[in-house]
């Protein structure tokens, strides 16, 4: 399949996009073991993804060649530059999908412009504030242990840290220098929106998930080492029309990169492909 | 004739009472280290002892004392240096009270640094250096600031404590971070036209240039040996120079330990169990990569520009070794951060190394790890009578040679 790269500009920055298939609009905001997050092009999954639909993957500002938006430090901040970056690609109704951070931002956007938004996919997704059930953090699992090993980084983000996407994307040492640079470029990202409070939720989001009413579905790896399953569950009650909470077996935080046929058969019924 | 290099005395305020098997037993020094490790009667008048040897420093000459704000850590039992510093403003009254630093980001509202360093200023009679400082990793954790707006949040901070003690109050701060409707502090600072403002630095460009547009002294944070600290000047210098100002070498300091005695051999038996404390358990979590994950910097503290790190990882190999990875006395002696020896040793080391460098202010840290009081007290005497007499002669030349180069050059 053809995947398209390019530009675009919203505010002054540049954006990065990859764009691939036919069909219904599909936008996808990706997170940190992701396409932008930290591959180059699209993976399997959202190749899959394609076959269908017409997937929009803009990878978020810092990241994979999109400009940063320095003034930016809240979700709010971002949540804006998303409205810029729909508006200008002449997206008036579309699906939306998001992994990790994007799912967050998926959420936000979702519950702010329902009528905008057909249908809603979450996986793995931050953004929720749930006692006791603390997303793991990523920043000190992200500093590599006696110098080189980030097998603690690939147990957070996979089922186990000797996967082989684990060890393709996070391997001990240094990675490829472009790899690298994504990782750090979303850590930075990831830092700006998700660091303070600790981590990655906006508190009120959660009261507000009610006016997602668009049919919606919550995927996430059995298995996820960063943001709890029960975040999942709190978003699958919480969404205003009572999704269901998917679990993929034998899969981590990265379910969709550890069993992408498994995470699209679920995803394919309800975006109608 | 120049003025010879000023010597400082550092304490780091170590916790010295860690079980002889902590290495082994626990993974890190920072932020993570159970707090049930501290002894509270053991620990009873610790601090008081410490700042005592602050005091004794006064007493014999050093140019001033240095204090540090670290916080969740058995490296430095200091997370508010402002509280030191006050018992020091009763218990000295010569050298500078210089305090590296206040960290910026973690105090909610900076006008409060402003106002408590004007407070340490008045009752010091005006010996206080200013430092400000973003923090590094671990704190970013500690306190949970976003590493990604901790740069412009901290020169905001800067502005705003800057303004507070130049401009005329009642003014308003129209800040992103620290909006402030009066701004108005009393008291002032003694100062004219404000105490000396120090600002650490990895050898960011960024940060040199900021400090050389403010006409501030910049102090090098990092543990480097004698060439990269000279390399480090010479881009300081050139940035002054940008800036249409000019290097001297009060303009810039270095952080470095030492440890003097009667003769070498004795100098390294007396230090061994503090150095290795030190280097061992102390900068486990900081400047140790071997052994525990190093929070000092690196990925997960995303505060570089994208291009300055993709610069940082082009320069670099995974796993480099830090001060903390050495093994053994000549490693450590290669490293040029921890100087130990006889009065005649300790001497031509640092000299050689003010020579190298051309930088002026020595930050020197003497008590290491859970050294004994004794042996702390005996180290800055012998390097207070014999060793920084040598030093203030010595590089009063080396600098006055400096100097006329400079001025050749204009």
């Amino acid at each position: 399949m053809d995947t398209k790269k390019r530009e675009i500009e919203v505010r002054g920055r540049k954006v990065a996009l990859i764009e691939a298939g036919a069909g219904a609009p599909l936008v996808y905001l990706h997170g940190f073991a992701d396409v932008h997050g930290v591959a180059g092009d699209l993976l399997a999954f959202h190749r899959g993804l394609a076959q269908g639909n017409k997937v929009i993957a803009p990878a978020h500002p810092g990241c994979n060649g999109s400009s940063e938006f320095h003034e930016g430090n809240r979700i709010e901040d971002f949540l804006f530059h998303y409205c810029e970056v729909f508006d200008a690609l002449g997206l008036d109704r579309f699906a939306l999908a998001g992994h990790c951070a994007g799912g967050w931002i998926a959420a936000e956007y979702a519950v702010r412009h329902p009528e905008r938004v057909t249908r809603l996919v979450l996986i793995g997704a931050s953004g929720l504030f749930v006692p006791g059930e603390h997303v793991g953090d990523i920043f000190i699992n992200s500093q590599p242990d006696r110098g080189t090993s980030l097998a603690s980084l690939r147990h957070m983000l996979f089922a186990s840290d000797d996967a082989p996407e684990a060890l393709r994307y996070y391997p001990d040492g240094r990675g490829e220098l472009d790899d690298e640079m994504r990782r750090y470029g979303m850590l930075r990202f990831g830092s700006a929106i998700g660091f303070k409070p600790p981590y990655f939720y906006n508190r009120p989001l959660v009261e507000r998930l009610y006016r997602a009413r668009m049919p919606s579905l919550v995927v996430w790896g059995a298995d996820d080492h960063m943001v709890p399953v029960a975040h999942g569950k709190a978003y699958a009650e919480r969404l205003g029309n009572g999704s269901a909470l998917t679990l993929i077996a034998g899969a981590g935080h990265a379910a969709h990169l550890e069993k992408p046929d498994e995470v699209l058969a679920q995803m394919k019924p309800l975006l109608g492909a | 004739m120049s003025k010879p290099v000023q010597l400082f005395c550092w304490h780091f305020m170590a916790y010295p009472y860690l079980p002889a098997d902590f290495d082994e037993q626990y993974e890190t020094g920072w932020i993570t280290v159970p707090n049930a490790l501290w002894d509270r009667e053991k620990s009873r008048g610790l601090l008081n002892e410490y700042i005592d040897q602050l005091a004794y420093a006064d007493t014999l000459g050093f140019d001033g004392m240095v204090l540090n704000e670290h916080h969740q850590n058995i490296y430095g039992l200091m997370p508010s240096p402002n509280l030191i510093a006050a018992a020091l403003t009763q218990k000295t009254s010569l050298g500078k009270i210089v305090v590296l630093a206040n960290l910026l980001p973690l105090h909610g509202n900076p006008l409060r640094v402003a106002e408590e360093y004007a407070m340490l200023d008045n009752m010091s009679n005006g010996r206080i250096i200013a430092g400000f400082a973003p923090g590094g990793g671990q704190e970013t954790f500690n306190y949970n600031t976003p590493a990604a707006i901790q740069r412009e949040q901290f020169w905001e901070a800067v502005e705003l404590i800057h303004q507070a003690w130049t401009r005329e109050g009642p003014f308003t701060f129209e800040g992103k971070h620290y909006p402030l409707r009066y701004v108005n502090p009393w008291p002032q600072p003694i100062q004219q036209p404000y105490p000396q403002i120090w600002i650490p630095g990895s050898q960011s460009r960024e940060t040199m240039r900021q400090i050389a547009k403010r006409g501030y002294c910049y102090f090098l944070s990092s543990r480097v040996h004698g060439g990269a600290i000279a390399k480090a000047r010479q881009e300081f210098a050139k940035i002054l120079q940008d800036a249409g100002s000019k290097y001297d070498p009060f303009r810039m300091g270095i952080l470095m330990s030492a440890y003097v005695s009667d003769t070498d051999e004795q100098a390294h038996e007396e230090s061994h169990e503090g150095v290795w404390y030190f280097l061992k358990n102390c900068l486990k979590g900081h400047l140790r990569n071997f052994n525990g994950r190093s929070l000092t910097s690196g990925p997960g503290i995303p505060n570089m520009e994208l291009s300055d790190y993709r610069r940082l990882l082009e320069g670099s190999k995974p796993g480099r070794a830090m001060l903390g990875d050495a093994d053994d006395w000549d490693a450590l002696k290669k490293a040029q951060s921890i100087i130990v020896g006889s009065p005649d040793t300790v001497y031509r080391q640092i000299m050689d190394l003010i020579r190298e460098t051309q930088v002026g202010n020595l930050l020197i840290q003497f008590h290491l790890g859970n050294m004994r009081d004794d042996l702390a007290r005996k180290s800055m005497r012998l390097f207070a009578t014999q060793v920084a007499p040598r030093l203030r002669d010595d590089s009063r030349v080396a600098f006055a040679s400096h100097f006329a180069k400079v001025a050749d050059v204009s």
